[in-house]
């Protein structure tokens, strides 16, 4: 990636100006300032959004980061990937709308997988924000939306121009006013306008809000030089938690569901000193299908894994990325090339923390978690009563246990994203659920336990009209592996009507069709004394 | 002090359980003359330190007034048994009803993690475990309509299955029940007449908002602490009879409003935040005796401090809480509550709140805090801790002869050491770090309320700030300071400020339903029926209260069709048979742009839930010490050198008693006012006069 050298001499030419501006005293009142106003931006988005993968789903992230789109903080509940992304995809507005052309009341919006958070279905919006008319950072969210067009979210499309509309990087507000060609556009091509646009305009109530709060934080400090030195020292922190590890090559393989042949993910971590370089040469080349993960997604989840497990307690900023750089060959499934299918990228980019955990085992024992599951999702579409719907339902699965724990049951992770209530599933499908259980037993054995999957059964109400249906499972194959000597975790497994059925291909459900999806188990830690 | 007089009124009670004393105050109104009690609390048999409380006041009435005179009208009570029974996890045996293929929901949860980053968090236990969950085969669709019927049959299962079980208490939560309840008051109905005795809760009666996991959450605590309220509301009802018989105990609830002991054991969840909502009403009747609408309430105690930003004299009331937190200043780490509470921001800042060094080389203060044993460094009990106790004393803020009141001397000599341990590891000079204690520890208070005045749109410059608890009015003119609030009003507490704000509660109800429908589709008449039948049905129970010249308000929560948030706008009563549609959304929208700065273009306003609203018009309660004041000039009780923020330094200021001073009285920042339970701290230029009843009214002069 690089996003990472980009700005390495940029940090150390700034670092002795701004050491001298800061004691420790006054430093932590302004960082603790500086998060708040982002968890309030979150705040503000989350009680005027309109869908529930927005308000239940927790699929969102708000960043801010100064003129050269440097993250300086983060919403606390952020989604992991998106923290990674959401700089970048500032940078790339900077590259086409050049600072000086940048006016009060634009707002930036763009869903180009590549540039943006990896998938079609997440809208990124950027907005400028000016104190005292100068320009002086920018508030940046992605949200998933619930319908982007095209096909339903599904690993059978095959180029991107099956999943939906593109909204290459452009304009949303043009000092202030509305761009309503585009609107008109996202309207006409979306299954749901009234929930898409209105979480659209949510991203901007959000941001503005971020605008606001920020001016009293002005007034007391530059923000160009407190940015400076909370990456400073968040940079700091990750060198110093990197140095402690051995310097050397660390590998690990991780196996995934593919279609005709599993999904390899072949890690090679390289410590050296205090930087990490992590290439993911020898991993499965790019799909025909919609697993294909974009080099800033790749980059955003195995930062993550590292910072979880190295610095858990530093905020986070353009600082802790600096010292790690990821690398995967052009035309792999990790770096694939336009016009790759990506909708279903977070089954492999979710993985990513896990082959780090997995590589560094050995030399951090005590930290890392046997592997777990990424979350499953559920999207359906169709009329009922005379109304259009379209809903996207997350299932999470069992996680790795650990030296200390049994695995988390019914847990996200690496993600962190909620289940929809039971009763606003219904409200807003025709559908009824049978059960949401713990899937008990699906956790793999050892000294501790993995976590449990789920099992999540519905049928289609008698009166509803065909519903299609697509939907994303994870660890049906290839199981969880067990750590230390434990057992791996129960795969997972779709059924419908009593049929185990691949759930590659959308499906178009009729009135009555029962399906039930399991999440797989995590992978159990040690050996256990009673396991055979 | 005219008695006479004082023989016309009625006699009021409140009596408030906290952790360490049991507090009362009794008054006689309406000349409002006040008498106060307190005895150490009774864990075993909280009911014991109330019969103490209750008798020494009484006692203490006839002594002023003559034995007999005063007829005790109510007794109101304010407890934390609720907290503390879920917090410690001292509850009844308890079983869950759910729908058939949802029993675990309350394992499930919402799936997601309170912390991104940490590895090993540790996830709330549910409070009833697996073997005490049964399901039934029965449901209702999310419109409310039948799709397969409860039948006998399956009670019959149900009542054995329940029968066989361990358990005291039962809850009871279906899907859907938000919308239609038969099947959860079927349950009801056949539980009571087979197995008596047992304690039942419905999800419908206690929080009808759709969410499963956290309506059942709601309803599994209330079921868990059922039992053990119902029994000492009894017991304390009793207790009450024996001193005087026929005595009515009113309960103080979470929103601020009371309700009869009754009420209060079958919906104890109701009462689970009600020592702080009593603190808030103190706050705010304070502001309607002084003539104050924009109030920032600001409470620090030792190991939190708490905020309520309350504009217009009703404090705001939010539906949705947290309990019994596995990390307690962090959100999602508890039991989710639906209930209705008033709105309050907790951080954990307070006199105990240790200072570190983090691992970025930047001072912490908190959320830890030091507890009493060993205590904050200057406690001389072998704490190595620096606090901001620590802090304050070293800053000359706390006097180490005069701390509660001179019954605990404060060792300096240990805080100094502490602090320069302190000061070298962050790389800084000893006075710096202290100061840095204190001004972190501020900012993190001012910091929060910052942000809550900010979201609901307002701006700190209009505000008062009224400051109470131990380390609130050391703290409270700085942390106003930062906020550029410029008037500080320190009310007499004497620890029963609790009590006082129990006194003070208007008699109030609340009644609502949820029926989510577009605004242009509402049915006016249903509604105003709807309206009318509840307000008949609420005049009964609010009279019985004691109220009088009762108001009605009619509150729609709104928001835009599909939006998960409400906006609450409300209309007097009377209006409501107008068909007030484009009122309400005159109102929704000026309020959505003020929020969040932009309408939703083509989006659809829609209300959610109604609410019924009466009250007793807030009156001020005026309370009288009955003891008379030195009218001469005041003297200072000494002099001691403090740490001035904006100069940077130390300067000697004049330390007064603050009840030496009489009210009229207006004297000059930078100063000390001292009292038993607390100490007035005014480290800049300002204004500080004592008001008629005497609150300290101080008046910054001087901002950054």
């Amino acid at each position: 990636m690089n996003n990472v050298e980009r700005f390495n001499t940029a940090a150390n030419e700034e670092r002795s100006a701004s050491e001298a501006k800061f004691n420790p005293i006054d430093l932590e009142i302004l960082w603790k300032r500086l998060i708040s106003i982002v968890d309030e931006a979150s705040a503000a988005f989350v009680r005027t959004c309109f869908s529930t993968l927005v308000r239940d789903g927790n699929d969102f992230a708000i960043v801010l980061t100064d003129t050269k789109g440097r993250s300086l903080a983060q919403s606390t509940m952020s989604l992991p990937g998106f923290i990674g992304c959401l700089p970048a995809t500032v940078r790339h507005f900077l590259d086409l709308y050049p600072a000086e052309t940048i006016r009060p009341g634009d707002v930036f919006i763009t869903n180009d997988p590549w540039k943006g958070s990896g998938h079609v279905h997440d809208i990124t919006t950027v907005t400028p924000l000016f104190h005292k008319g100068k320009l002086v950072g920018f508030a940046a969210v992605v949200s998933h939306l619930p319908d982007i067009g095209g096909r339903l979210r599904s690993n059978s499309s095959r180029e991107i121009y099956e999943e939906g509309l593109q909204i290459p990087m452009m304009k949303l507000l043009d000092a202030g006013e509305p761009n309503q060609v585009l609107i008109d556009i996202i309207s006409q091509n979306i299954r749901v306008p009234e929930q898409g646009l209105g979480d659209i305009w949510a991203q901007v109530a959000g941001c503005r809000t971020m605008g606001e709060r920020l001016h009293g934080l002005l007034e007391t400090v530059s923000l160009d030089d407190l940015g400076a030195e909370v990456r400073r020292r968040s940079e700091n922190a990750m060198r110093d938690a990197i140095r402690k590890i051995p310097d050397g090559v660390y590998k690990s393989q991780v196996q995934h569901d593919g279609f005709e042949e599993p999904v390899i993910i072949n890690c090679s971590l390289t410590v050296k000193g205090d930087e990490i370089d992590i290439d993911f040469a020898g991993t499965s080349p790019q799909l025909p299908y919609a697993l294909n993960v974009v080099p800033i997604y790749t980059f955003a989840y195995t930062v993550y894994g590292l910072k979880a497990l190295l610095c858990p307690d530093i905020p986070n900023n353009e600082g802790s990325f600096i010292p790690i750089s990821t690398h995967a060959p052009v035309g792999s499934l990790l770096n694939p090339s336009y016009p790759a299918a990506s909708g279903g990228r977070s089954a492999i980019g979710h993985l990513l923390p896990h082959a780090v955990f997995q590589a560094l085992a050995d030399v951090l024992p005590a930290r890392v978690w046997a592997a777990g599951s990424p979350n499953s999702s559920l999207t359906m579409s169709g009329e009922y009563r005379s109304k259009r719907f379209a809903v996207v339902n997350f299932l999470n699965a069992g996680q790795g246990a650990n030296s200390r724990r049994p695995g988390f049951s019914a847990t996200s992770f690496p993600a962190n994203l909620g289940n929809t209530p039971v009763e606003m599933m219904e409200t807003l499908a025709p559908i009824r659920v049978l059960r949401r259980e713990l899937r008990r037993g699906s956790g793999g054995c050892g000294l501790h336990e993995g976590g449990s999957g789920i099992s999540f059964e519905f049928e289609i109400m008698p009166d509803a009209s065909d519903v299609m249906t697509s939907f994303l499972m994870t660890q049906c194959k290839s199981p969880t592996k067990g750590l230390a000597g434990g057992g791996a975790g129960k795969p997972g497994q779709l059924l419908l009507n009593g049929d185990r059925i691949d759930p590659t291909m959308p499906r178009v459900l009729k009135a009555g069709d029962r399906v039930l999806m399991e999440t797989a188990g995590g992978g159990g830690y040690g050996a256990s004394d009673k396991a055979a | 002090m005219n008695e006479a007089m004082d023989n016309e009124g009625k006699l009021r009670v409140a009596i408030d359980i906290g952790g360490t004393f049991t507090d009362g105050v009794a008054t006689m109104e309406p000349a409002g003359r006040i008498w106060v009690a307190k005895s150490p609390t009774t864990p075993a048999d909280p009911g014991q330190a109330v019969s103490t409380v209750l008798e020494d006041l009484l006692q203490q009435v006839d002594g002023s007034l003559g034995k007999g005179t005063a007829q005790l009208e109510e007794v109101v009570h304010g407890t934390t048994l609720i907290t503390n029974t879920l917090i410690e996890r001292k509850g009844a045996k308890t079983a869950l009803v759910t729908t058939k293929g949802m029993k675990d929901v309350l394992d499930i949860g919402r799936e997601w993690r309170y912390d991104i980053y940490d590895l090993d968090i540790e996830l709330p236990r549910p409070l009833i475990d697996g073997e005490r969950r049964v399901e039934v085969d029965a449901r209702v669709d999310a419109q409310g309509d039948e799709l397969e019927p409860l039948k006998e049959e399956e009670l019959d299962v149900l009542i054995e299955a329940l029968a066989k079980l361990d358990a005291d208490s039962i809850a009871v939560s279906l899907l859907h029940s938000y919308t239609n309840t038969d099947h959860e008051k079927r349950i009801e109905e056949r539980l009571k007449d087979a197995l008596p005795g047992k304690a039942v809760s419905l999800s419908s009666d206690l929080a009808r908002e759709i969410k499963e996991f956290e309506r059942t959450s709601t309803v599994a605590a209330n079921a868990y602490v059922k039992p053990i309220v119902a029994e000492y509301l009894d017991e304390l009802d009793n207790r009450i009879a024996r001193t005087k018989p026929g005595t009515p105990l009113r309960v103080m609830v979470s929103s601020g409003g009371f309700c009869s002991a009754k009420t209060g054991a079958a919906s104890p969840i109701l009462l689970l935040e009600s020592g702080p909502a009593a603190g808030v009403l103190s706050a705010m009747n304070t502001a309607r005796q002084i003539g104050v609408d924009h109030v920032l309430a600001f409470d620090m105690g030792g190991t939190t401090a708490k905020a309520c930003v309350a504009v217009g004299g009703e404090p705001p009331v939010t539906h949705s809480f947290e309990c019994a937190r596995v990390e307690r200043f962090k959100r999602g780490s508890g039991l989710p509550i639906l209930i209705p509470s008033i709105e309050l921001i907790e951080i954990g800042a307070g006199g105990g709140s240790i200072a570190h060094c983090n691992r970025l080389g930047l001072l912490n203060v908190g959320p830890e805090s030091s507890g009493s044993v060993p205590g904050p460094a200057c406690y001389g009990r072998g704490g190595t801790d620096v606090t901001v106790t620590d802090a304050d004393l070293l800053l000359g803020y706390l006097s180490k002869e005069n701390f509660l009141g001179g019954t605990m001397r404060l060792d300096l000599e240990a805080s100094k050491k502490a602090v320069a341990d302190l000061a070298s590891e962050l790389g800084v000079e000893p006075i710096d770090a202290t100061w840095g204690i204190c001004n972190v520890v501020n900012e993190n208070m001012a910091s929060a309320a910052r942000i809550h005045i900010a979201e609901n749109g307002h701006d700190p410059r209009d505000f008062t700030m009224i400051a109470t608890g131990g380390a609130g009015p050391v703290h409270a003119v700085e942390v106003a300071r930062k906020l550029r609030i410029p008037r500080v009003l320190i009310p007499i507490a004497a620890g029963a400020g609790s009590c006082l704000g129990m006194l003070a509660a208007p008699p109030r109800i609340d009644r609502a339903w949820s029926s989510p429908q577009r605004l242009a589709d509402v049915d006016w008449k249903q509604v105003t029926d709807n309206l009318e039948a509840l307000r008949k049905d609420a005049e009964g129970e609010l009279l019985a209260a004691g109220a009088d010249d009762i108001e009605w308000s009619v509150g729609a929560e709104m928001r835009y069709e599909g939006q998960g948030a409400e906006i609450s706008v409300s209309v007097p009563f009377a209006a409501i048979h107008g068909k007030p549609g484009a009122t309400l959304l005159g109102a929704f929208e000026a309020e959505y742009e003020k929020l969040y700065g932009r309408l939703v273009p083509n989006a659809v306003a829609q209300v959610i839930t109604w609410r019924l609203v009466g009250r007793s018009p807030s009156k001020a309660h005026n309370f009288e010490w009955g003891e008379d004041r030195a009218g001469s000039e005041p003297k200072p009780a000494a002099h001691r050198p403090i740490f001035l923020p904006l100069r940077k330094d130390y300067e000697e200021v004049a330390v007064y008693d603050r009840y030496s001073v009489a009210a009229g009285t207006t004297l000059q920042g930078p100063l000390i006012l001292e009292e038993k339970e607390s100490t007035i701290v005014v480290a800049v230029s300002a204004d500080v006069t004592i008001l008629e009843d005497l609150t300290v009214s101080v008046t910054i002069k001087e901002f950054e």
